[in-house]
């Protein structure tokens, strides 16, 4: 079939083109997205941080609807809702067993090769028949993709598809940092860097279980504007204030239990780790380029046990943790629908890329034709 | 122990292939990067140079230089890395993201520009094993 898709040409050059698509394999699922939210880590390949190949679909946080299911596919059929997983887990290797599904690495190989696991992409273009890479297994900026049937979490009946979508990432990854990967108990101080979609979900993941203070660190007055409507109790701009000064006042001189970084540059995941106090954890979000590194003070690692981690998806299981998060917002104690600040059609990605830059949307969403 | 026993064996068999592929096919992917690009090499020293050569389409797409003579022009991309390291990575015995991730392999300059590159290497990686097989240079 033909779809139309927002394609990477090559690092900084977006075009909305038709594709062909295959069907789905066995083992596969096609999904007709409605809404595809637009994250960092799509503009990360975009400019080329993130180097994948291309041309590649982008887009990976997506929900739709079913449209047909290869041979096999025992868990979903045509018109149920779904929302896309990017990391659809083997559910076999040791990762997968030891209760890590996140670290499987079936996933991050094809997704390091833009492509299913079994090594082929759904998407081609022009009279060669070019094979169109596919970003994190999902490639949700397009109007039909093909992704494994573990890379579909189904949805209830009329579930509204445009919130569904921001739990295939920002959502399940910010909660997930703070509830898993640091385990935030109530009462602990957080500091939480940048507050654009998955700092946002931290900040209500930390409110969730009563963290206190919550501190959002951010560049933008209106990012920390949202912050505070998502949780944040005090906020300190890291272009006017000594960041670590006033994280060290709000928390008599001790530093925060838990650091969150969710911009990826190695000068903030430095400020997280130094923000945190004898004991603390600081945890990394942000996607960093896979060639950056980071400087940091040895010696407080041993003489004050801090620890520096990592968080990937929110260390979530999404089969099991997308259906939750799901039931918290319809209790009306997850906000989702303010997330959505800006909608934006199948060619307007670079629009949607500059508003999430300028701080203007807490999260843009690709919407597409019914 | 090491796979190359020394500088001169390093620029022998690793040097020698890249020189091979000044010619391939594959050597046109140079432009891609659009500039030289260094491998800083260690366990034994050693350092290459691709230099392209403009136009694009022309052979050899690119020089090689060695040692001393790879230091007088400024690299777009600096590759740093074990020389056994190199090696198992032109077999395609190395999964890129993870050797950057335990720093057996840094990188400096726009990686996006070599990334580029990785898909074209499937063909690459056999003629570097029987290049290796074979001994190298005649």
């Amino acid at each position: 079939m033909r779809v139309r898709a927002s394609v990477l040409a090559d690092y900084g050059l977006l075009q909305e083109e038709e594709l062909e698509l295959d069907g789905p394999g066995p083992g596969e699922v096609a999904v007709r997205l409605s809404a595809a939210g637009v994250c960092h880590s799509d503009y990360h390949v975009f400019s080329g941080d993130l180097p994948l190949p291309t041309p590649m679909v982008l887009g990976h946080e997506g929900a739709g609807v079913v449209a047909a299911v290869g041979a096999g596919v025992a868990t979903v059929r045509p018109g149920d809702p779904v929302v896309l997983s990017w990391l659809p887990s083997c559910g076999r290797c040791r990762f997968c067993l030891s209760g890590r599904p996140e670290l499987c690495r079936v996933p991050a190989t094809a997704a390091q090769h833009g492509t299913l696991p079994g090594g082929r992409t759904p998407f081609r273009r022009g009279v060669t028949r070019e094979p169109v890479y596919q970003f994190s297994l999902t490639g949700a900026f397009a109007e039909v993709t093909v992704v494994p049937e573990s890379g579909v979490v189904r949805l209830p009946p009329g579930t509204d598809l445009e919130v569904a979508a921001l739990l295939g990432c920002s959502v399940l990854t910010g909660t997930g940092a703070v509830w898993r990967t640091a385990a935030v108990r109530p009462g602990e101080s957080v500091a939480v860097f940048g507050s654009g979609g998955i700092g946002l979900n931290v900040l209500q993941g930390a409110q969730l279980v009563s963290a206190y203070p919550r501190i959002a660190i951010d560049v933008s007055q209106r990012r920390l504007a949202a912050a505070i409507e998502f949780g944040a109790t005090h906020t300190v701009r890291a272009d006017q204030d000594s960041v670590l000064d006033r994280i060290l006042e709000l928390t008599g001189g001790l530093g925060v239990d838990a650091a969150f970084e969710a911009i990826g540059r190695p000068e903030t995941i430095a400020a997280a780790f130094n923000a945190t106090c004898a004991g603390g954890r600081a945890v990394v979000i942000g996607v960093a380029p896979p060639n950056a590194e980071v400087g940091l003070n040895a010696f407080a690692f041993p003489s004050q046990e801090k620890t520096l981690t990592g968080c990937w998806y929110g260390q979530s299981s999404p089969a099991r943790d997308i259906p939750a998060l799901l039931r918290l917002h319809n209790a009306g104690s997850l906000r989702l629908r303010p997330l959505l600040s800006q909608r934006y059609g199948l060619g307007e990605l670079e629009r949607a890329f500059e508003a999430m830059l300028d701080g203007s949307v807490n999260r843009a969403l690709i919407v597409f034709d019914p | 122990m090491a796979f190359f026993a020394d500088t001169e064996a390093l620029y022998r068999i690793l040097g020698g292939f890249f020189e091979t592929l000044t010619t391939a096919e594959e050597g046109q992917l140079i432009h891609r990067v659009g500039g030289p690009v260094l491998f800083l090499y260690h366990r034994p020293e050693g350092r290459l140079l691709w230099s392209p050569l403009p136009p694009p389409g022309q052979r050899p797409a690119f020089r090689v230089a060695y040692g001393d003579d790879a230091a007088g022009e400024p690299p777009l991309l600096t590759f740093e890395q074990d020389a056994d390291t190199a090696h198992r990575f032109w077999l395609g015995e190395i999964d890129l993201a993870q050797a950057l991730a335990r720093q057996q392999l840094r990188a400096i300059g726009p990686l996006s520009r070599a990334m580029k590159l990785l898909p074209h290497l499937d063909s690459v990686y056999p003629r570097y094993a029987a290049w290796v097989a074979g001994g190298g240079p005649a």
